[in-house]
C-alpha cells in the first residue's frame, strides 16, 4: 500500500526534524546496497536514535500496512536492504552506542548500528576481541552482521556471527519489543535468538545485540603460499583440513585477484602465481609453532612456488590488507560482475575449482576467485561488460551453472552473504516445498501482516502471490509455500 | 478402539516393533503403545496417523532424559527411535557427519575415532544417549567451554512435523545462511515442533594430547579469584569445571571447599607449557594444581547421570558461579540434603544433584524459590531436570519464561502443532 502523506508530520514528531529523509535526492542514497544490480528507493528513510522510536515506527507501519526495510550500513551483497516494493526504510546508523562491556563475563551489549570493528577496538587494549570479521568490518554494523549472520575469514576457526550472539533486542513485525537471550547462556524455551540471527530483517528489526567477546590468542602466525595451479592450492587446502588442523583463516586468491590487488594497493603478493593461500594460525605459542611446521610441510607436498611467513605485525597487516580490500579493487578488473557465495563440502574443493574453470572457458568469461577456502565457501566473481552484446546473458548462465554444480556436490546456496532478493529464487534448489513452507509459516509468528522486508529471503510462489502483498495477513496452507 | 489402533500401528512398523505402552510411562502417564520405526518413512506414517486420530506422541531416544519436562497432559504413543541408528554419510575430509537420530554417541564415537575426529557433546552419561535426544534436550557437558553446545554443532536437521510432513532445515556444509536457521529452532525444543530423525553435525579433530588438573582451594573466594585470572588469561582450556566439596568426595579426591577441574588439549608441547602456566595461576591464587587421571571425566559425568535424587540445571553469569555453588551448598545443608555441584565455570552452566529426605511440599520454598529469586535479576534460570513425580506435580520444572519470548514461543507452537500432538504439556509454560 502506498504511504499516506499524512504520516509525515506524525513521523517528524516522533523522530525530530533531522530524523527523516524525505527528499528524492536524499532517498536515492538508500536505493541499493553494495550489490548495485538491485535498486528500490524507499518512500521515506527513518533515522531513529532509540529502541522506543523503532517500536513506534514499526507500529505505525503495521497500522498503515506499509513495508519496513531495516538497514544497517548498507554493505550487504544481496539487495537485502533495498525497497523494491517501496515502504519505510529504518536505518540504524544513529543507534551506535556501546551499551555495556562486561569483560568478566566476556560479553558486550551494543546498539545495532555500532560498527563491527569499533567493538574490537574498544576492548583490544584489555586483551579481547569480537570474532566475526566480515571483510566489510570497517563499515558494517553489528546489527547488520547479526541480521545476515555474517561470516568472515576467521570464522573457519571461530564460527559465524550466530556462534557469538548471546542475545538480541528486536522489534518484531507485530510491533512488539522482544528481548531474546542475554548474557546468561542457557534459557528455557526455543532458541529464538538463534532463529532471529540471519533472518535478514524479515522477522523484525534488531535494535541491540549482546555478543560474546574472546580473549586475544597468545600467538599468531600468518603465511602466504603461492602455487602454480589452482588445483595444487585446492588440494593443499583439503589436505590441511583433513590433517586435523583448524587454521584461524585459510583464504585463497587467484591470479586475476592477485594482479588487481597488487595494482590497487601494492600488497606485494607474488606475481606469476595461479593461486595464493593466505594461512593464519592462532592460539598458544607452542601450538601455533607445531601446526605452522605441519602446514608448511603440507604446502611443500603440493609443489609451491613460494612460501612466505610474516615476521612482523606490519608484514602480517599487509598480507591481510590485500585480502580485506579485495572487494574494493574489483572496479579495476571489470565493468560489471556477478558474485556467487555458494559452499561445497571441503573435500570437494578441487572438484569445484575444476568446474569453475570449465564454466569460465565454456562461456568465455573471466571468473576471478577470492574466497574462504577452508570453509569451502566460494566467492567466484563472474566478470562481464554489459556494453558488449550477449555478455550479460552469458554471465547469468555461468552463474546458474556454477550454483547448480555446488548444489550437486552437496553444497549450499549461500555461505555468509545471505539470500536477500538476489538468491531468493534459488532456495528451491536446496529446499523442498515442505521445507520452504515451514520457513514461511515460521515467519508468520513474528510478522503476521507480512510487513517486514517483504520479497527477501523466501522465494515467491505463483500459487501464493496473494501472500506476498505487503500488509495482507499471510494465509499459508500447510501444503504450500510463498 | 485400542485394538483397531494397534492394527494400524502394526501395519506401519510390523508386529515385532510395536509393544504395549505400560512399561514406557512418562512421569506416570503410560502410553497405549510404543512403536519402534525402522526409518524416516515409518516415523512419518506414525505421526500422520497420530495427527489424524488426535493422539498425543512422545518421541524417545535412549530414554535417559525422559525425566525432563513437566508431566505430559496426554500420552498415547511413544515413538522410540533406536532403530534409526545408521550413518547416512561420513566423509572424514569434510569434518562433518550425517547420522540418524537414534544412534548413540558411544556408537558414533567408535565411527569417528577411527579417523581421529570427535563430536564434542559430552553431557552426563553421554555414551548411552542418542544424537537426537541430546540435541532435543540441548544437553551439554564440560566440553562446551571450548566447543559450544548442540546449537553450534547441528548444521542440518531432518525432522517429522506433527502432521507427518518430513522436513529438512539447514545444510550439509559447515557454513550456510540459506533461509532461516531451522536447526537452531529444533535444538532444545524437546520434540515439540517435530521429531528429529537425521542430523548433519560439525565435527572437530581429536586433540593429540589432553591432560587434566584439579585446582583445589580452601575457600570459594580463592576459587573465584583463580577462575577470574584463568578466564582473563591467554590459556585455552577445553574444560573449566567448578566442583563443590560433595562432588570432590564422590570423585574420591581430596575434599576442599571448592575446586576447578581444568583440561587442556593441544599438541604435547603446548599442553606442557599451558599446564605449567595453570599451576602458576593456581599457586598465585592461593591453591595448588594436581594432575588428574585420564578417566576422570567419565567418572565425573556419571555423578550427574542416572535417576537418583533431584537434578537441577542452573544457568547464571560466569561471575556468579562461586556464589551459586555456595548458595546450593547452604540450602542443601540447611535442609539436610547432600549436594553434588559441578558445571562449566566459564559459562555459568551448573548442574546440582541433591539427595536426601525433603518433603515434596518443602522444595519450592526451601530450594527452588531462593535459587530462582537469586537468579532472576541476572537472567538466569533453574530447570529441574529430574525429580520424583510427587515433587514434579507441585512445581513448574522449567520456571518462568520471559513473557515476550513466551508469546513468540506460543505462536510458533500453535502454528506447527495446533492440536498438541507432540509432547503436550511437557515444555515451558506447559505448552
Amino acid at each position: 500500500m502506498p504511504l499516506s502523506p499524512a504520516v509525515i508530520p506524525e513521523l517528524r514528531r516522533l523522530l525530530g526534524p533531522d530524523g527523516l529523509v524525505v527528499t528524492p535526492e536524499g532517498r536515492m542514497t538508500y536505493e541499493c546496497d553494495m550489490h548495485t544490480f538491485y535498486k528500490g528507493t524507499p518512500e521515506l528513510v527513518a533515522l531513529p536514535r532509540t529502541t522506543a522510536q523503532v517500536m513506534e515506527l514499526v507500529r505505525l507501519c503495521r497500522r498503515e500496512r506499509v513495508a519496513v526495510i531495516p538497514r544497517g550500513s548498507g554493505t550487504g551483497l544481496i539487495g537485502g536492504a533495498t525497497a523494491p516494493q517501496g515502504g519505510i526504510m529504518i536505518s540504524t546508523t544513529r543507534m551506535n552506542e556501546i551499551l555495556e562491556i562486561d569483560l568478566a563475563n566476556r560479553s558486550a551489549t551494543v546498539q545495532a548500528g555500532l560498527i563491527n570493528v569499533w567493538l574490537s577496538n574498544a576492548v583490544r587494549d584489555r586483551g579481547y576481541f569480537f570474532a566475526p570479521d566480515p571483510s566489510s568490518q570497517m563499515v558494517s554494523s553489528i546489527g547488520g552482521n547479526a541480521s545476515t549472520n555474517a561470516g568472515g575469514p576467521h570464522c573457519l576457526k571461530y564460527g559465524v556471527t550466530v556462534n557469538h550472539v548471546l542475545g538480541l533486542e528486536v522489534v518484531t513485525g507485530a510491533g512488539e519489543l522482544a528481548r531474546l537471550g542475554g548474557k546468561v547462556a542457557d534459557r528455557a524455551g526455543y532458541d529464538l535468538t538463534g532463529v532471529t540471527v540471519g533472518s535478514e530483517g524479515t522477522l523484525g528489526i534488531v535494535t541491540a545485540v549482546t555478543v560474546r567477546l574472546l580473549h586475544t590468542p597468545e600467538g599468531v602466525r600468518t603465511a602466504l603460499a603461492a602455487f602454480a595451479s589452482i588445483e595444487d592450492a585446492s588440494e593443499a587446502v583439503s589436505a590441511i583440513i583433513a590433517a586435523g588442523i583448524v587454521p584461524a583463516a585459510l583464504e585463497m586468491l587467484d591470479a586475476a585477484i592477485i594482479r588487481a590487488i597488487n595494482e590497487g594497493i601494492h600488497a606485494g603478493y607474488p606475481t606469476g602465481a595461479a593461486a595464493v593461500l593466505l594461512i593464519e594460525l592462532d592460539g598458544p605459542q607452542a601450538e601455533v609453532a607445531a601446526q605452522a611446521e605441519r602446514v608448511a610441510a603440507i604446502c611443500r607436498d603440493h609443489r609451491p612456488l613460494a612460501i612466505r611467513v610474516a615476521t612482523t605485525e606490519a608484514e602480517r597487516t599487509l598480507l591481510w590488507k590485500g585480502r580485506k580490500e579485495a572487494a574494493g579493487v574489483l572496479g579495476r578488473m571489470t565493468a560489471n560482475w556477478l558474485l556467487q557465495d555458494a559452499v561445497v563440502p571441503r573435500s570437494k574443493l578441487p572438484a569445484i575449482m575444476r568446474e569453475v574453470a570449465a564454466i569460465a572457458a565454456r562461456h568465455q568469461l573471466l571468473i576471478a576467485n577470492v574466497f574462504h577456502a577452508g570453509d569451502g565457501n566460494l566467492h567466484p566473481l563472474i566478470c562481464y561488460d554489459e556494453r558488449r552484446p550477449g555478455e550479460r546473458e552469458r554471465a547469468i548462465q555461468a552463474n546458474e551453472e556454477l550454483l547448480a554444480a555446488c548444489i550437486a556436490l552437496g553444497g549450499s546456496v549461500t555461505g555468509e552473504h545471505g539470500v536477500g532478493v538476489d538468491k531468493a529464487k534459488n532456495l528451491p534448489k536446496q529446499y523442498a516445498p515442505a521445507d520452504l513452507n515451514f520457513m514461511a509459516r515460521l515467519r508468520r509468528a513474528w510478522d503476521p501482516d507480512n510487513i517486514m522486508n517483504p520479497g527477501k529471503l523466501l522465494p515467491s510462489h505463483p500459487a501464493c502471490g496473494e501472500g506476498l502483498r505487503v500488509g495482507a495477513p499471510v494465509r499459508i496452507p500447510s501444503g504450500a509455500w510463498v | 478402539m485400542t485394538s483397531a489402533l494397534g492394527e494400524r500401528l502394526r501395519a506401519v512398523v510390523g508386529a515385532e516393533h510395536l509393544a504395549d505402552g505400560a512399561s514406557a510411562a512418562v512421569d506416570g502417564v503410560a502410553p497405549r503403545f510404543v512403536a519402534r520405526p525402522a526409518n524416516v518413512a515409518e516415523v512419518s506414517r506414525l505421526l500422520g496417523l497420530a495427527h489424524a486420530e488426535g493422539l498425543a506422541v512422545a518421541p524417545r531416544g535412549a530414554g535417559t532424559a525422559q525425566g525432563l519436562g513437566n508431566p505430559p497432559t496426554r500420552l498415547d504413543l511413544v515413538i522410540e527411535l533406536g532403530r534409526l541408528n545408521r550413518v547416512v554419510e561420513y566423509e572424514p575430509a569434510d569434518v562433518t557427519v550425517s547420522v540418524e537420530a537414534g544412534m548413540t554417541l558411544d556408537d558414533l564415537e567408535r565411527v569417528l575415532g577411527k579417523h581421529r575426529q570427535v563430536l564434542p557433546l559430552d553431557p552426563p552419561g553421554w555414551r548411552a544417549r542418542t544424537v537426537g535426544g541430546v540435541l532435543a534436550t540441548n544437553a551439554s557437558g564440560p566440553w562446551r567451554f571450548r566447543y559450544g553446545t548442540g546449537r553450534d554443532a547441528l548444521l542440518g536437521v531432518r525432522f517429522v512435523q506433527a502432521d507427518g510432513t518430513v522436513t529438512w532445515g539447514g545444510s550439509r556444509v559447515v557454513k550456510s545462511v540459506t533461509g532461516y536457521d531451522i536447526p537452531k529452532l529444533l535444538t532444545g525444543a524437546l520434540g515439540t515442533l517435530g521429531v528429529i530423525v537425521e542430523t548433519t553435525l560439525r565435527l572437530h579433530p581429536s586433540p593429540e594430547c589432553e591432560r587434566s588438573w584439579l585446582l583445589g582451594f580452601a575457600s570459594l573466594d580463592l576459587a573465584r579469584g583463580c577462575l577470574a585470572a584463568l578466564l582473563d588469561s591467554a590459556l585455552q582450556p577445553s574444560r573449566v569445571e567448578i566442583v563443590n566439596a560433595g562432588t570432590l568426595a564422590a570423585l574420591g579426591e581430596p575434599v576442599t571447599a571448592a575446586a576447578l577441574a581444568v583440561s587442556i588439549a593441544s599438541v604435547d608441547a603446548a599442553v606442557a607449557a599451558e599446564g605449567a602456566e595453570l599451576d602458576r595461576l593456581a599457586r598465585a591464587a592461593g591453591g595448588g594444581a594436581r594432575q588428574l587421571a585420564d578417566d576422570v571425566w567419565e567418572r565425573y559425568g556419571s555423578l550427574f547421570a542416572g535417576a537418583r535424587g533431584v537434578r537441577l540445571r542452573l544457568a547464571c553469569l560466569a561471575t556468579s558461579v562461586t556464589e551459586l555453588v555456595a548458595l546450593v551448598d547452604a540450602l542443601a545443608h540447611r535442609h539436610g540434603l547432600g549436594a553434588r555441584v559441578g558445571g562449566c565455570a566459564g559459562l555459568g552452566a551448573l548442574t546440582a544433584v541433591l539427595e536426601g529426605e525433603c518433603a515434596p511440599d518443602a522444595w519450592e520454598p526451601a530450594i527452588l524459590g531462593p535459587l530462582r529469586d537469586r537468579l532472576e535479576g541476572e537472567g538466569g534460570s533453574v530447570i529441574v531436570e529430574q525429580c520424583p513425580l510427587a515433587l514434579k506435580e507441585r512445581i513448574d520444572v522449567w520456571g518462568p519464561v520471559d513473557p515476550q519470548a513466551l508469546a513468540l514461543i506460543r505462536r510458533i507452537k500453535t502454528e506447527f502443532d495446533p492440536t498438541g500432538v507432540l509432547n503436550p504439556g511437557r515444555f515451558v509454560s506447559r505448552l
